[in-house]
């Protein structure tokens, strides 16, 4: 083949531009630790990026949820408990003074601290979490019970509940309405006390005695209301594992199909800074090689 | 009569030597010259004189002046930067548009609808918070902003497309006039039998570059002038006359320009559609096709949130006790106008009862799970779903005229070799030949001496 200077020239060029295109690339990935950062990087590859993107944010998302309803659910728990202590507390109290070896003024002096109990009962019934009552179904910008004239109680929240998303088209309740839990159900525990203090200022034993079987009623009552917000505890915590672990996975597939295999790209370097070093010398070498070197 | 000959031969051979080593002159010259095609010079016997014993010969002549030249891979060269045209065009303007879908980096409309959905969810988790509402507002706020600021990009990027579209009608026609006026100069000197070689190389070069901005078809005719046709048989060139291209503002495609011919009589008319390649057919394509195709898919995808979003907002309640409100402005069902119109955060629709508020959350929920719906305007998949078909094909769009680009360009530079082999100049090659044709021309001045001497001999005779 008749080989012109021009052609010399062209191939050259057009080589060393390609070799330093790819070096620029290799270089690129390298520095900015991305595979894809752009669509035509690859076209599906990206359109799964955007896909698995939203997945993992719906997935922390739901941690995010989870999280806010675990804190909700705790003090919940919590409350329970203590609601469970008191009422012990005042059934212990409620059999003292229906024995018969307790005088009038022994079950008056009981009755006090019934009261006691009765207006802490009002303090742990409206439980806030942030500011929100915790026992007030969704009416959540007041607290729920409120003591009206002598012992009476009255609820003012409403019997709504409110849920949470945990999952792909999951939900779960995080709250269970305080008419349920303290004032409805089988009984309501405020107005269990409130007679239980009037048969015992009234020195009224028999009265006491009907107390003592609504006290035990209250005891089954906040059992059935733990045993529900054990039971939403329980589904939160397997909805945080399960998201905890697709979302570990998202991460991982996105870091594989996104980031710069190091290997890779520091080898593709290395090949093109060779061959780029190799064209640059065999060029020169071509260039000497002139006749008009030997013409003098 | 001998003598005389010996000086005649002698003459034609150092005229003819110097006309040698004036184009070897010319093409070392011309070593750079872009289109520059190698000249070569062919030289003949003289007419024989009859004499006895037979014929005697008379020297040398150059018989003509040629250009190497294959004109398989001229065409071929030509149709490649037609097809290099097309794909540059076409490449570079949608590798201006690849940035609006920045979500590999968190950014884009696809991070925008995760951002969105993901503060409607604090808003559902915690519906009294006014800072999780605000968030959830500022959110919804900046993914309308992503829409318009794309819609805005997209419709720039037309606009840059069509005063490229513009200015590449000029260049056609500064180039059709400019190759009408060689075929004039080529026709006037090659009908006194000249070989128009430079003019010719001139006009070739012209021709390239019309190529590389429309597809052309040419045929050339005995007086050696050309007739350029693009599109369906619209002559661009008919020897020394041109035909124009104008650029006319079509009102039916928003003002953007028309590609129409000018035949001279009568309107001009579209020949846009049928522009095969070159610069202005790939030109056409992204401001015509992929741009409006990426423009309706926003829309569709704006309107489609607009429409559930405020359809089932006005279904649920505010703190406030309001209703019936719409949480995106109506109006706005397009990429470009898209805009949030509720500002208070209290009214931000969570509750689906009045008495509700403002712990429930149940309006919220639906509305959030409007992420995980599928709806029959984008084929029955959600929204992250179609914003991630749309960017996949637009990716696929792209990566096709990248990957084709890069087969023309390795294509081209092939072609581009062959076509340097065949008419580039090598200097070793002029080196030698100056060479040979120097030494001619020693010899050639040694017979004239040679002849002088003779006739010194002859003269001398007369003593």
């Amino acid at each position: 083949m008749r080989v012109s200077d021009q052609q010399l020239y062209g191939s050259t060029i057009g080589n060393l531009q390609r070799t330093k295109e790819r070096m620029v690339t290799a270089q690129e990935q390298i520095a900015s630790q991305q595979r894809i950062a752009k669509p035509s990087d690859d076209p599906s590859i990206f359109g799964q990026v955007i896909l698995d993107k939203s997945a993992l944010a719906d997935n922390d998302q739901w941690m995010r949820n989870i999280q806010f309803g675990t804190a909700r659910v705790a003090v919940a728990d919590q409350t329970l408990g203590e609601t469970q202590n008191l009422i012990g507390r005042v059934r212990e109290l409620a059999v003292q003074a229906g024995s018969d070896t307790t005088s009038a003024q022994g079950r008056v002096t009981i009755a006090q601290e019934v009261r006691q109990l009765h207006r802490q009962l009002i303090q742990l019934a409206n439980t806030e979490v942030a500011g929100q009552p915790v026992f007030a179904g969704t009416k959540t910008n007041a607290p729920p019970f409120v003591l009206g004239t002598g012992d009476t109680v009255s609820y003012q929240g409403n019997s709504e509940s409110q849920s949470i998303a945990v999952g792909p088209n999951q939900t779960t309740q995080i709250v269970l309405p305080g008419d349920q839990v303290f004032t409805g159900g089988t009984t309501n525990i405020f107005d269990d006390l409130s007679n239980l203090l009037t048969a015992l200022e009234g020195n009224n034993k028999a009265g006491i005695e009907v107390g003592i079987g609504s006290l035990d009623q209250a005891t089954a009552q906040i059992s059935l209301a733990q045993g529900q917000i054990g039971a939403i505890a329980n589904r939160l915590d397997t909805a945080q594992g399960t998201s905890q672990v697709v979302s570990e996975a998202l991460q991982h597939v996105l870091s594989d199909q996104t980031s710069t295999d190091l290997a890779t790209a520091l080898t593709e370097l290395q090949l093109q800074e060779t061959a780029y070093q190799a064209t640059s010398q065999t060029f020169t070498r071509l260039f000497d090689s002139s006749l008009l070197k030997f013409l003098r | 009569m001998g003598i005389t000959r010996l000086l005649d031969i002698g003459k034609s051979a150092l005229f003819t030597t110097q006309q040698a080593i004036s184009v070897t002159g010319h093409n070392i010259a011309n070593v750079d010259t872009p289109g520059y095609s190698r000249q070569q010079i062919t030289l003949s016997e003289n007419v024989p004189q009859d004499g006895s014993p037979g014929q005697i010969g008379t020297g040398v002549q150059a018989e003509s002046i040629r250009r190497s030249l294959d004109s398989f891979v001229e065409d071929q060269l030509l149709s490649s930067r037609e097809q290099l045209g097309q794909f540059n065009a076409s490449g570079s303007a949608m590798a201006r548009l690849e940035p609006l879908f920045g979500d590999a980096n968190n950014q884009g409309i696809g991070a925008g609808l995760n951002d969105f959905f993901g503060a409607l969810q604090d808003v559902a988790t915690n519906p009294s918070d006014l800072s999780a509402r605000t968030v959830f507002l500022s959110k919804a706020t900046a993914l309308a902003g992503q829409f318009n600021q794309s819609a805005q990009a997209l419709t720039a990027a037309q606009q840059s497309i069509d005063h490229q579209v513009g200015q590449t009608i000029t260049d056609v026609n500064r180039l059709t006039s400019q190759i009408s006026g060689l075929n004039t100069k080529i026709a006037a000197a090659e009908s006194s039998g000249q070989q128009a070689n430079d003019l010719r190389d001139e006009r070739g070069v012209a021709l390239a570059d019309l190529g590389e901005r429309i597809e052309i078809s040419s045929i050339e005719d005995a007086t050696g002038q050309l007739t350029v046709f693009a599109g369906r048989g619209h002559a661009l060139v008919d020897k020394e006359r041109t035909y124009q291209l104008v650029g006319v503002p079509d009102l039916s495609n928003n003002g953007l320009l028309d590609v129409r011919y000018d035949a001279g009589a009568g309107s001009p008319t579209s020949i846009a559609p049928v522009i095969q390649s070159g610069r202005l057919k790939g030109l056409l394509d992204v401001r015509d096709q992929t741009i409006p195709s990426l423009q309706s898919s926003l829309d569709t995808l704006a309107s489609e949130l607009v429409t559930q979003v405020n359809q089932q907002h006005r279904l649920g309640f505010g703190l406030d006790g309001s209703t019936n409100q719409n949480f995106f402005a109506p109006a706005g069902t397009t990429a470009g106008t898209i805009a949030v119109s509720l500002s208070n955060v209290r009214q931000i629709a969570a509750s689906s009862t009045v008495g509700g508020v403002p712990g429930n959350n149940a309006n919220a929920l639906v509305l959030a799970g409007l992420r995980t719906t599928d709806f029959a305007s984008f084929g029955d998949v959600t929204f992250q779903e179609y914003y991630s078909t749309i960017a996949g094909n637009f990716g696929s769009a792209t990566q096709g005229i990248q990957s084709n680009l890069q087969a023309q360009q390795v294509l081209h530079d092939q072609l581009t070799s062959q076509r340097s082999s065949v008419s580039g100049v090598s200097m070793d090659e002029e080196l030698a030949n100056l060479l040979q044709y120097q030494r001619s021309f020693e010899a050639a001045s040694r017979m004239i001496v040679v002849a002088d001497e003779l006739f010194q001999s002859i003269l001398s005779m007369k003593r």
